[in-house]
C-alpha cells in the first residue's frame, strides 16, 4: 500500500514557539525542554534539537535533563494545547485523503493509493501534504520561496511502500520537503540509512553494532536464517524492513461521537470541592442533553485552563459504559487527588466519550460467579468468626492414580 | 528437594476423603459377608453385587492388601465392605 508518513519533529516545542515571531523560547535562542507537571513524573516530553544536540533525549527524569543542558529553559507542559494543534494537522490532513492514523504527536501516515488522479504525481501529492499542515499564512510565504517561517508546524514528509519505507523518508527529508521513493526502489532506498532508523529495542541496536551492522544495507545483505538465529522474530521483522517489505498495516482513526460542555469560574481556584462541583454540574448539563438521553459512556476527558495559560489535561477510561454519574464523580475525584493542576484553574471542560446506544448493562458471562463466590466468601468469613476457624474445606486430589480410595482426594481448609 | 514418591501421602491440614469406618460383618467360610451391622442393626446380604482385591504398597511397613465387597443389603442400601487381610478386620468405606 502506498502510504505518506507526516513527520514533524519535536511537535511539542514547535507548538510552543508559534507564538514567538523570533521562533525562540526565550528571544536569546536558549534550548527549551518540555516536562514535569504534577502526577505525570518528572520525565522530558519534548525537547528542541539545541537541547536534544547536548544529550537530552524524551522519557529522561528533568533532572538529568538539567544536569546535561543548564542553560535550557525549562517548560511546563500544555498537553491540551499539542492535543489541539495535532488535531488541526490530521483533519488539514483528512482533507487529502480519508486514511489517516495518528502514531503520536506530530506523526501520522496517509494512506495514499487511489489519489493519482487528483494529484499532478507523487511529488505533488507530497507537496500537498505539506501545504496541507501549515496555517494559511505560513503556506503562501512557503509557496513564495520564503523558507521556513519561524516557528511553524513545518512537516517532512515520505512517501512509500508501507509505513516504514514512508517514515525513512520523511526523517531523511528536510522539514518542509518531500521525499518519494519509488516503487520497487525501496531496498536502495533503504541501502544507505543508518541502521538506528530501524524499529528495534536499544539491546538489539547494540547487538547489531557489535556485529558490525551499520547501514541498514549491512543487515539486508545478510540470509534471513542468519539474522533470525540471532535474533529470532524481530530479526526476522527486521530483515524484512530492511527489504522495504512492512506488513504492518494502516490503522485510520475513527471518528467518535463525543460531547463537552465549559465552565468558567469566577476567579481562579485550587479547591477539589470546587472543581468536584463543577464537575457534577458538567455532567448534569451533558447528561440532559437529548443526543446523550439513554446513553453510556467509555471514557471521560477533563481538561482545565490554568491561570498561567497553559493547561492540564486527564483522561479516564471507564472498564465498561456507565451513565452512572455518581460513579463518573467518583473517578473524578480519585483523578484529581491523584493530580490536582498545579496552577489555579479559571476554566474547565469535560468531555465524553465512546457513546454507547443504550445504557442496558451487559453483564459478563461469569459475572455472576464471581459475585456469588464473593458472597460465599463473606458468609465464610462470619462462620470462621462465629466458629473460630473455618467449618468449610476444598477437595482436593491427592494421589487420584492411586487403586486406595482413602489416598485420591483429601479436604484442605477453607480459608477465605 | 523432591518428595519421596512413596511417602504416605498424609500432608499436614489435610483430611482424606472416603476413610474406612469399622464396621461389624458376618461371614461365611469362603470369607464373603452374609450380614453387615450398621446402627446397631444387623442387616442379611441379599446379593453380593461385585468382589475385589487390592494389594498396593507392599514396600511399606503397613502394606494394603484387602478384598472388596459391593453388597445389596435387605433393605435396599448399596454399600462397600472390605476386609482387612493384614488386620483381619472389616471396613466399611465409600468408594
Amino acid at each position: 500500500m502506498r502510504t505518506a508518513c507526516v513527520f514533524i519533529p519535536h511537535f511539542a516545542i514547535a507548538v510552543e514557539l508559534l507564538d514567538r515571531p523570533d521562533g525562540r523560547p526565550d528571544g536569546r535562542g536558549r534550548p527549551a525542554v518540555i516536562g514535569g507537571g504534577q502526577g505525570r513524573g518528572k520525565a522530558v516530553l519534548d525537547c528542541s534539537p539545541e537541547a536534544e544536540a547536548q544529550g537530552v533525549r524524551r522519557g529522561m527524569p528533568l533532572r538529568q535533563a538539567l544536569a546535561l543542558c543548564p542553560k535550557a529553559v525549562f517548560l511546563d507542559p500544555d498537553p491540551a494545547r499539542y492535543q489541539d494543534a495535532f488535531e488541526a494537522v490530521l483533519r488539514a490532513l483528512e482533507g487529502i485523503s480519508p486514511l489517516v492514523e495518528a502514531a503520536e504527536l506530530g506523526h501520522a501516515y496517509v494512506g495514499v493509493d487511489g489519489l493519482e488522479g487528483l494529484h499532478r504525481d507523487e511529488m505533488a501529492l507530497g507537496d500537498a501534504l505539506v501545504q496541507a499542515c501549515l496555517p494559511d499564512r505560513q503556506a503562501v510565504r512557503l509557496a513564495h520561496g520564503q523558507g521556513r517561517p519561524a516557528g511553524s508546524l513545518l512537516p517532512s514528509v515520505g512517501l512509500g511502500e508501507g509505513k516504514f519505507v514512508a517514515w525513512a523518508a520523511a526523517v531523511t527529508s528536510a522539514p518542509g520537503e518531500a521525499c518519494v521513493v519509488p516503487a520497487g526502489r525501496e531496498s536502495a532506498f533503504l541501502s544507505p540509512l543508518d541502521v538506528s532508523l530501524l524499529p528495534c529495542s536499544p539491546d538489539t541496536l547494540r547487538r547489531l553494532e557489535l556485529l558490525g551492522l551499520r547501514t541498514i544495507g549491512d543487515l539486508a545483505a545478510l540470509p534471513l536464517g542468519a539474522v533470525q538465529a540471532q535474533f529470532g522474530p524481530e530479526g526476522r521483522r527486521l530483515w524484512e524492513l530492511a527489504h522495504g517489505l512492512d506488513r504492518e498495516p494502516l490503522r485510520p482513526r475513527r471518528h467518535e461521537e463525543s460531547a463537552s460542555e465549559r465552565l468558567t469560574f469566577p476567579e481562579p481556584t485550587v479547591s477539589t470541592g470546587a472543581l468536584l462541583t463543577a464537575g457534577r454540574q458538567l455532567l448534569s448539563r451533558l447528561f440532559r442533553r437529548p443526543a446523550l438521553r439513554g446513553r453510556a459512556v467509555r471514557q471521560m476527558r477533563l481538561r482545565a485552563a490554568l491561570s498561567d495559560g497553559r493547561s492540564w489535561e486527564r483522561t479516564v477510561t471507564f472498564r465498561e459504559a456507565t451513565a452512572d454519574r455518581d460513579q463518573m464523580l467518583y473517578v473524578l475525584r480519585c483523578t484529581l487527588e491523584a493530580a490536582l493542576p498545579s496552577r489555579p484553574v479559571e476554566e474547565v471542560e469535560l468531555t465524553l466519550s465512546g457513546l454507547t446506544e443504550e445504557t442496558g448493562k451487559q453483564e459478563g458471562l461469569f459475572a455472576e460467579k464471581g459475585r456469588r463466590l464473593a458472597q460465599l466468601e463473606e458468609a465464610l468469613r462470619q462462620l470462621k468468626a462465629r466458629f473460630g476457624q473455618s467449618p468449610v474445606y476444598h477437595v482436593v486430589e491427592v494421589e487420584p492414580w492411586s487403586r486406595i480410595p482413602e489416598r485420591r482426594l483429601a479436604l484442605i481448609d477453607y480459608d477465605p | 528437594m523432591v518428595a519421596h514418591p512413596r511417602a504416605p501421602a498424609r500432608p499436614h491440614r489435610l483430611r482424606s476423603l472416603r476413610e474406612p469406618r469399622p464396621v461389624a460383618v458376618e461371614a461365611d467360610g469362603e470369607g464373603r459377608p452374609v450380614s453387615v451391622t450398621l446402627s446397631g442393626r444387623r442387616l442379611r446380604v441379599v446379593a453380593v453385587q461385585d468382589a475385589w482385591r487390592i494389594d498396593d504398597e507392599w514396600w511399606r511397613e503397613r502394606p494394603v492388601s484387602r478384598v472388596y465387597f459391593s453388597v445389596a443389603l435387605e433393605d435396599g442400601r448399596v454399600i462397600t465392605v472390605y476386609s482387612d487381610l493384614a488386620t483381619a478386620g472389616w471396613w466399611r468405606q465409600d468408594c
